[in-house]
């Protein structure tokens, strides 16, 4: 989406470096009409009334123009600033612009101005909640007018997106409010308890369809599993994660059909579960393994499936594991894909330092990509990191699916949505400090190796981005690391480690 | 080092008598018994080592236990191992790549280590010919087992699919004739609301694949319904908006039952089990192509109203959200001709994409490039 450059600023990553330019911008408007007294624009907080008048809180600045030139659907009347710096960007981070002949440019503007908008109060929203200038009140103005113009099921991705932001912040504002931060907020597992199974489902399926996310994810972990294991005839799999156990199917196609090495090698996968109420999605850990063994009995893939419970604090107890001698054992750690629930940092560092112990022949974790954010950016630096974080992800699922807007929205309100609400309600808590940014390096500071990604491996990749959309990029980071994003914006990492290999 | 097994081309040193021994190796009869490497040997060498995982992570002793050739000694094998290390240096970083032509790769590669330093220049043409070559052959390898694996995906989704429909179906009260459609979703009071609103439209136009083979539970025999059925839902409101206004969820229902296009790798609609992404989109087409044909006696009429309950259910509507959120408005949009077209083109995107892509790929060039 194409969002406002201040004149000073020549161009800048669509995705990332907005937060300077509107910083400015917003803190400037906050502090206008939090500073009580000496300004024209005496909009006193303290005897506000539900019905607020909106020029004197915006200062009197565009949102008037821009109301009206949403209402009037094109923007030809606002020749202000706004018009001329979009119409002058040239980035092609636009969210429109794929879509969208040259002729209706002026549609564009119009929904870029109002998406602006949007951004505009969400920050100013976020900044209330928790900048220099707290004001529950003000936040709480301003979400009731983000309501007004935006909702869940808006025809544009920046109206759905800042919907869902609207959601999120107002469930920290609650919770705020009450002093407590409910778990349910924290963590995304119970939101999707509470939806209809049989929309989980379809949302799944669309979202496979519609990016290739999991896809990557699944295939890259394979592959790479694949090559360790050429000449292994046992094979045992430690599955974090294990959901449907979607991405062993793929696998076992490939163990049974392999031309090198011994052959078909006997598979095992022992799935962690949690005895705590994680999201279940449509079946149980067991039913998993049953559906699994019934794949594998169908393509003649020797198989066994197993099961092993974390702790209530779902510590990971190595000891737990039946380990067989012989065998390769391999870590396979899926986080954050987007239709998984978020697990804990304590967790999954439990369960990956315990695996070290194991000395696993491959270790492979696909998690988010998210940028790191320094100290001082805090919460709105994050809130808005989050922002364009999604947003690309918005757009790169309406890339795909330009027309079916009401799938994107379940996808949205299915995954995404909780998504949002948990990562806020995370960054909230912990004040925009991240707890862990990034597994990988944390797998690489504990003392795993990195483990090449392999020419098959990055062709693959490339390969299956191709059929997609072009915005989706793949680049190798380092050795060990293949990440997936959507034009400038990184998404999702998939990356393999290993221990050091003792003489075989 | 390779040498050949002609006893021609032995050593100086050696006497020109070459002794087989019980192990099959070969030996020298000079008094320091030398190791010859013949052929076998050396690929046998080269197996233990590739089993190993390189001549990098290979020990003497691996390699001896894997080789077990009886007579051989670690002296012999940390020799041959050096050479062949040394031997494999500078082709390290593309052997790495590909497991299964490093044998042949590596043998090659010995050759030519051992000419002469004058032919170092036609060497290394002949290694990124080589390295070319290879890297073309393993990206078609690739192609295909992608292929192979989404495949397998799709086949799991699939039974997930079934089983979850099952569960669901099980769950709500069907009163529908028994076609084999298991209720999903609530019809309850959708239904008169789903056949309401389908009057309201007209005569079933082209659909398009978006409707085909939804195939979350149900046979193929509804498959065929479901296409003949859905091009009567094709034609509907004239944009997307019409359905927002449409306000309640039922004609929704009836109008996106279909997969969009990389659909349920089913079995069901199309009956092959190609990528789902690539040709069953253009087999669809046809398919449908043909079922409208047999949709045409569809009309306002009695069965039509079946057939829009039997298709309600499909729709795994949320029961807590009013408001649509369920798989069958997702693919909604697909109204008009004009955007059907469009969507064709999309659809087939894909697959002309696919094309250029493999050629491009014996050409060397390609979209993806694939070479850097």
């Amino acid at each position: 989406m194409a969002m406002m450059v201040d004149e000073t600023i020549p161009d800048f990553d669509c995705y990332g470096s907005l937060t300077t330019s509107i910083n400015t911008t917003t803190t400037t408007t906050t502090t206008t009409t939090t500073s009580s007294s000496e300004d024209d624009h005496s909009c006193t907080w303290n005897d506000w009334w539900p019905v607020v008048d909106w020029d004197d809180f915006t200062g009197g600045d565009n949102f008037q123009d821009l109301i009206e030139s949403m209402i009037q659907g094109n923007n030809s009347s606002s020749g202000n600033y706004l018009y001329n710096s979009i119409s002058s960007e040239d980035d092609s981070g636009g969210m429109m612009e794929e879509e969208y002949p040259e002729d209706s440019n002026n549609n564009n503007q119009s929904e870029d101005i109002n998406g602006l908008k949007l951004v505009h109060l969400l920050m100013a929203a976020a900044e209330a909640l928790t900048g220099v200038n707290k004001s529950r009140e003000l936040a709480r103005v301003i979400l009731v007018r983000l309501k007004d113009l935006a909702s869940p099921n808006g025809a544009t991705n920046m109206e759905r997106l800042a919907a869902h932001f609207t959601e999120a912040l107002q469930a920290l504002l609650d919770g705020a409010a009450s002093g407590t931060l409910h778990a349910k907020h924290m963590f995304s597992p119970n939101y999707k308890d509470e939806q209809h199974q049989g929309d989980v489902l379809a949302a799944f399926q669309l979202l496979q369809d519609m990016s290739p996310f999991v896809k990557f994810g699944h295939f890259t972990a394979n592959q790479a599993i694949l090559e360790s294991v050429a000449h292994d005839k046992r094979v045992h799999i430690v599955d974090y994660d294990i959901m449907e156990g979607i991405q062993w199917a793929s696998l076992m196609q490939a163990l049974v059909s392999r031309k090198y090495g011994p052959p078909t090698p006997h598979l095992r996968i022992t799935a962690l579960s949690r005895s705590g109420s994680g999201r279940r999605s449509f079946g149980t850990v067991q039913e998993t393994g049953r559906r699994l063994t019934a794949f594998a009995a169908s393509i003649g893939q020797p198989f066994s499936f197993h099961h092993c419970r974390l702790d209530s604090d779902e510590t990971f107890k190595p000891t737990n594991l039946k380990l067989v001698r012989g065998e390769a054992l391999i870590i396979n750690c899926m986080l954050h894909l987007l239709h998984f629930s978020y697990r804990a940092s304590n967790s999954v560092a439990s369960f990956l330092s315990g695996s070290k112990t194991l000395n696993p022949r491959l270790v492979t974790l696909v998690e988010e990509e998210v940028r790191p954010i320094g100290e001082e950016e805090g919460f709105v630096g994050r809130f808005m990191d989050t922002l364009h974080h999604y947003s690309a992800l918005y757009d790169s699922l309406e890339a795909g699916f330009p027309l079916q807007i009401r799938a994107r929205a379940l996808v949205e309100r299915v995954f995404l949505g909780p998504r949002i609400t948990g990562s806020l309600a995370r960054i909230y808590r912990t004040h925009g400090n991240d707890e862990i940014c990034s597994w990988g390096e944390w797998l690489g500071d504990v003392g795993f190796l990195e483990s090449n990604i392999s020419f098959a491996n990055h062709c693959q990749a490339k390969l299956l981005l191709g059929l997609f959309n072009d915005g989706y990029r793949v680049e190798e980071i380092g050795t060990n690391k293949l990440v997936l994003g959507w034009k400038s914006r990184r998404l999702l990492s998939a990356s393999i480690w290993t221990t050091t290999d003792t003489d075989l | 080092m390779f040498h050949a097994k002609k006893p021609s081309t032995m050593n100086s040193h050696d006497r020109p008598i070459c002794v087989q021994g019980d192990s099959g190796l070969v030996l020298t009869t000079d008094p320091k018994p030398r190791l010859r490497w013949t052929v076998e040997l050396h690929e046998r060498f080269v197996d233990a080592v590739t089993q190993l995982g390189g001549p990098d992570k290979a020990t003497p002793k691996t390699i001896m236990r894997v080789m077990g050739v009886k007579g051989l000694t670690l002296y012999h094998l940390k020799s041959h191992l050096q050479k062949f290390r040394l031997g494999k240096q500078p082709h390290k970083e593309f052997n790495d790549h590909s497991v299964k032509d490093s044998d042949r790769a590596t043998s090659l590669e010995l050759q030519r280590n051992s000419a002469s330093s004058s032919g170092m220049i036609g060497r290394n043409m002949n290694e990124m010919q080589v390295e070319v070559q290879r890297r073309l052959h393993e990206q078609l390898e690739v192609q295909r087992h992608l292929q192979l694996r989404i495949e397998a995906q799709g086949k799991y989704m699939q039974t997930i699919l079934e089983k979850a429909c099952q569960t669901l179906g099980g769950e709500e009260n069907m009163a529908l004739p028994a076609r084999t459609f298991k209720g999903i979703g609530n019809q309850g009071g959708l239904i008169p609301d789903i056949s309401a609103a389908f009057k309201e439209f007209g005569a079933p136009p082209l659909s398009f694949s978006s409707f085909q083979d939804l195939n979350i539970c149900g046979g193929q025999e509804q498959q065929l319904e479901l296409h003949a059925q859905s091009s009567g839902m094709g034609e509907r409101s004239s944009s997307f908006d019409g359905f927002m206004n449409l306000g309640n969820d039922s004609t929704d229902h009836n109008l996106s039952l279909g997969r969009k296009r990389p659909s349920p790798y089913s079995n069901g609609g199309n009956g092959n089990g190609k990528s789902p992404l690539m040709w069953s989109d253009d087999f669809r087409l046809q398919e449908i192509g043909g079922a409208t044909g047999g949709a045409s006696g569809l009309g306002p009429n009695n069965e039509d109203d079946h057939h829009i309950i039997q298709m309600a259910p499909l729709s795994m509507e949320s029961s807590c959200n009013p408001e649509l959120d369920s798989v069958s408005d997702i693919y909604e949009s697909k109204p008009i001709l004009r955007d059907e077209k469009k969507f064709d083109a999309k659809l087939e995107r894909p697959s002309l994409r696919r094309a250029p892509q493999i050629s491009s790929l014996s050409a060397q060039g390609g979209r993806n490039s694939v070479f850097g």
